[in-house]
């Protein structure tokens, strides 16, 4: 599967007519949608928790440079190292550096978005080094060959036939007679093979959801246990993760965490959450005696100071995928990039250039459910519109549509002309309408394509008026 | 210029405004923190059970095990060696790190009333990793060592020092990763128990 | 402020009564005012705070009379002069266009800014903008102070004419204390929340507290009345497919209500999930509230003849 950002319309139509599909997206409302707004519920003062949550994205945003300093200076005291990327081939590279000076030729990952974003698993393999996905969701998507449909759960798509398809074509050494219909038998099956590899792993590479200037630690945060099997058991552990992700410390970080597993999953906490600070002390008998935290740029500074900087307040927690209206009709896929949803729509045209990801600001009604649900208050519609106006200063909108608002601001900004042409419209749509609907036009081909126009009354407000007066 | 030097010099140039430092933050706490510990972890999918003192534990352990038809052989970490393990005869103590399908013993130094989560400070005595082998967790907390907030234990645990992996369990693995259906003991424990010594 | 007594009896202030309001404290000539009243208007508002509103001077309301509403059915503008009226407003309706905002949100900066001076020229001298549209009136209301946030000279102008800008119901129900109308509409109704009047403009329990006091309507809610309609404004032509698969969701949601009428406070959506229904031949009413609200409902409803 090839990601394609520009190809939005056309992979959503394809999406819109799947029915399996359209089954998966329905558990947007009635699983992740409906457990936020009852955890939301139970938290009492959630707005108050909001605010706490912009104020501290916002002051570490602000720090960034020094709290990555002092992010460093405590990773380094305490055994560990960090690294910095520039962009993904840079990224790419240092983990691959890494792994070889570590003689791996097998890791174990945690779910990462910023490996997806920097496409990490294919250039390790070329390299010689398999990735094996632990995340349930991850592994399932790998199996297939697919990136991630949701930032959250990346099998989001599929539904349990096409995962237990997807395990007998992928696990040929079991007896291909055994059941496997429910869930809890994939998880079994997937849970036996994995433990496996988590075993014979030379190093693990998991991804972040705080980092903590203060402590030098990397919080994760995790459900299934995958991360931590990832991090303890090889002998090197790899953070991989953007660079914005830093906060001043760990009690910043335990309020986060309140706003991003209860908007996520709907769970107060989830069943893990890992302060992860250097390498094993000298005499643990687990954990990994390398620990290397690499910090990814990849367009990320570029936003400071824009007008799209706070879309680097995101913890990720999915919740505004979960509410977009958008996204429930065409899925995650559809978007053809790593971050899908609003955060997508926000943050690509950032990360990959407005040439490339234009098409995801302008997939939004700009209904604000996502806003009103996000967790650091970004205000996503806005910076949605930062880059519709970026794509239309470049001259990347569409021709016909740039001309249709020449036309039209050429008239608007004219009252009487305006009036005029309106009273023309009014009495020509009329005229044209049958059975009190107007069936097609030239020129709103797109209008006409998926409905009718109810018939105008047929002569303006204002020429009434003014004739009332 | 290196890549720290460049991405340091970046956000330098385009740091735009200042930003105060968030005021201090104090998250809603139940009066009562045992009793909200019991209620969360219930809610995560944990057994609890309250027993009156240390010399209870290793019948609890026997009990749990019986309960669920599993051998009678509990993986005990060193920091849980020095417990009257000998009150229960028949049970089993392994030393070794727990398989998948093994129950496992964990003293846990703290836990938060407003998560229902337990913390486990790795140590010598305390391998982090036995967290997530084991198929059946046994953890093992005082009620006097239940504070409310995360953030109160990271305050103790600051007052010393910060282990290597610190970490934070509420109830079993899972995973909704099938249909955003809850299954449980995805990876780690299938089962988690929690014992709260009262006394 | 409020009486206590049943505020019924009084009629609403306007112009040429302001004498007589004066006059109807005295409670023994509320009887006679209300029959007075009663013989000369069909609709009636009842406004709780009638007797103090008509010795406050009367507000100029500068009505905003959307590009939709001036184009396709212009009975929307006269709803909303005859409701504005009935709650105590001299409504005028100042040279206009458009709000600009199909032109904002296609990024379109210039043309946004050279309509908003132009909106914020022509309405300045008004007490209050008054829009029968959520969407527009959060355009001024939200978006004019971003749209000229560059320009010195015209921000304070934005951020003034912001400050006295509201959607026509909530500003019947939340600064006029409009509580109830006088309107017959004997239908099954439900009510289609737009997302610029339930997030920019906080209308929610404003129009449903008008509709119920409307006689012979009863209201049934959507299942889900804060899901997007997929309209979108330019967004229903960009992207089609999914605008009709938006649409499709929502008329299904209000088909199962049984509702015979769907209203709703923004012409943009109405049009979109009418002309859907027409497309689909699903067969339901779709009027704009305020038509309803001001006894109107007796006119073709959206797309009948
Ligand atoms: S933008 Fe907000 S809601 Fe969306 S993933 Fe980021 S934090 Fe969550």
């Amino acid at each position: 599967m090839t990601l394609d950002p520009r190809a939005f319309r056309e992979a959503g139509r394809a999406a819109l007519h799947d029915p399996s599909l359209r089954i998966a997206l329905g558990r947007l409302k009635t699983h992740f949608a409906l457990g936020r707004a009852r955890a939301v519920e139970r938290y009492g003062d959630w707005e108050a928790l909001r605010e706490q949550g912009r104020a501290i994205r916002d002051y570490a945003l602000a720090h960034l440079d020094t709290l990555l300093e002092e992010f460093e200076r405590n990773v380094v005291a305490r055994g560990g190292q960090v690294h910095w990327a520039r962009d993904a081939k840079e990224a790419r590279e240092i983990v691959l550096r890494i792994l070889r000076e570590a003689g791996a030729k097998s890791v174990t990952k945690g779910k990462s978005m910023v490996s997806e974003e920097i496409a990490l698993n294919p250039y390790l393999d070329a390299n010689g080094v398999e990735p094996v996905e632990t995340d349930l969701g991850e592994y399932i998507v790998q199996l297939r060959r697919e990136p991630p449909s949701h930032i959250i759960a990346p099998a989001f798509h599929l539904n349990k036939e096409d995962v237990a398809k997807t395990f007998r074509e992928a696990h040929t050494a079991l007896d291909p007679d055994r059941p496997l219909v429910e869930r809890t038998e994939l998880v079994a099956e997937a849970r036996a093979l994995l433990r496996a590899r988590f075993e014979s792993a030379d190093a693990g590479i998991t991804g972040a959801n705080f980092l903590t200037a203060e402590e030098g630690a990397a919080v994760l945060v995790t459900n299934e246990g995958n991360g931590d099997l990832t991090r303890l058991l090889p002998k090197t552990h790899i953070v991989l993760t953007g660079l914005e992700k830093v906060v001043a410390n760990l009690e910043h970080a335990a309020v986060l965490l309140r706003l991003l597993t209860r908007s996520a999953t709907g769970q107060d906490i989830s069943s893990y959450v890992t302060v992860m600070n250097g390498p094993r002390a000298p005499d643990e008998s687990d954990g990994p005696q390398n620990f290397h935290v690499v910090l990814v740029d990849n367009g990320r500074t570029r936003l400071l100071g824009t007008d799209a900087e706070e879309v680097l307040r995101c913890i990720r927690c999915a919740a505004c995928l979960n509410h977009c209206p958008i996204y429930a009709a065409v899925g995650g896929h559809t978007y053809g990039a790593t971050y899908t949803g609003p955060i997508g729509a926000a943050l690509n045209p950032g990360l990959m250039g407005v040439g490339v990801a234009h098409r995801h600001p302008n997939a939004s009604t700009f209904c604000g459910r996502c806003a009103e649900v996000c967790p650091v208050k970004i205000p996503l519609p806005t910076i949605m519109r930062h880059w519709r106006a970026r794509e239309y200063a470049s001259g990347l909108a569409p021709k016909s549509m740039t001309a249709g608002l020449g036309a039209w601001a050429f008239f608007a900004k004219r009252p009487a002309l305006y009036r005029f042409a309106a009273g023309i419209v009014a009495c020509a749509l009329k005229f044209l309408a049958r059975n009190g609907r107007v069936h097609s036009l030239p020129l709103l081909h797109n209008w006409f394509l998926v409905r009718d126009f109810p018939a105008p009354q047929g002569k303006t407000f204002h020429a009434l008026w003014t004739a009332r007066q | 210029m290196s890549a720290r030097e460049d991405i340091l010099a970046a956000i330098r140039a385009r740091r735009a405004k200042a930003v105060a430092a968030p005021p201090s933050y104090c998250a809603p706490a139940p009066p009562d923190s045992v009793q909200a510990f019991v209620e969360h972890a219930t809610r995560a999918n944990a057994e609890v059970r309250l027993i009156a003192n240390e010399t209870e534990i290793p019948q609890a352990v026997a009990e749990l095990l019986r309960a669920r038809n599993l051998p009678a052989i509990v993986h005990v970490p060193p920091n849980a060696s020095n417990l009257p393990w000998n009150s229960a005869p028949g049970l089993m103590r392994e030393r070794a790190a727990p398989g998948p399908e093994d129950a496992a013993v964990a003293i846990a130094p703290f836990g938060i009333g407003e998560t229902g989560t337990l913390a486990y400070p790795s140590a010598t005595d305390a391998p982090a990793s036995w967290h997530f082998r084991a198929g059946f967790e046994i953890a093992v907390i005082r009620a006097e060592d239940i504070l409310m907030r995360m953030e109160d234990v990271i305050a103790r645990l600051k007052a010393t020092a910060l282990p290597p992996t610190l970490n934070f369990v509420t109830g079993p693995s899972r995973t909704g990763d099938i249909e955003q259906t809850l299954e449980l003991g995805a990876h780690g424990p299938k089962v988690l128990a929690i014992l709260i010594i009262q006394d | 402020m409020r009486r206590d007594r049943d505020v019924r009896e009084f009629p609403p202030a306007r112009k040429k009564e302001a004498g007589l309001a004066a006059v109807s404290r005295l409670p023994r000539f509320e009887q006679c005012l209300y029959s007075i009243w009663g013989n000369c208007r069909k609709t009636r508002v009842v406004q709780p705070n009638a007797v103090e509103e008509s010795r406050a001077p009367r507000p100029r309301v500068g009505l905003f009379i959307t590009c939709l509403v001036d184009l396709v059915r212009p009975q929307v503008g006269f709803a909303a002069v005859k409701l504005l009226e009935q709650a105590g407003c001299d409504v005028e309706v100042p040279a206009q266009t458009c709000c600009g905002q199909p032109a904002w949100n296609s990024g379109a900066d210039k043309y946004a800014a050279d309509l908003a001076r132009q909106v914020i020229a022509a309405f300045e001298p008004f007490d209050y903008v008054v829009a029968p549209s959520g969407s527009c009136a959060g355009m001024i209301k939200l978006h004019y102070p971003e749209v000229l946030a560059n320009d010195a000279r015209w921000l304070p102008r934005a951020r003034a004419l912001a400050a006295k800008t509201h959607e026509l119901i909530s500003f019947l129900v939340n600064v006029r204390g409009m509580k109830g109308v006088d309107a017959h509409c004997a239908a099954r109704t439900c009510y289609h929340d737009s997302c610029s009047s339930l997030r920019e403009m906080r209308v929610r329990e404003q129009p449903r507290e008008l509709l119920a006091s409307v006689d012979g309507l009863s209201l049934s809610e959507l299942k889900e009345p804060e899901v997007c309609c997929g309209f979108g404004g330019l967004f229903s032509v960009k992207y089609p497919e999914i605008s009709e698969r938006m649409a499709d969701d929502k008329i299904a949601d209000a088909q199962a209500t049984c509702a015979e009428m769907m209203v709703g406070g923004d012409l943009g959506c109405l049009l979109h999930l009418k002309g859907r229904m027409q497309r689909k031949g699903v067969n339901m009413r779709v009027r704009h509230v305020a038509e309803v609200l001001a006894g109107m409902a007796g006119e073709p409803a959206l797309g009948e003849t």
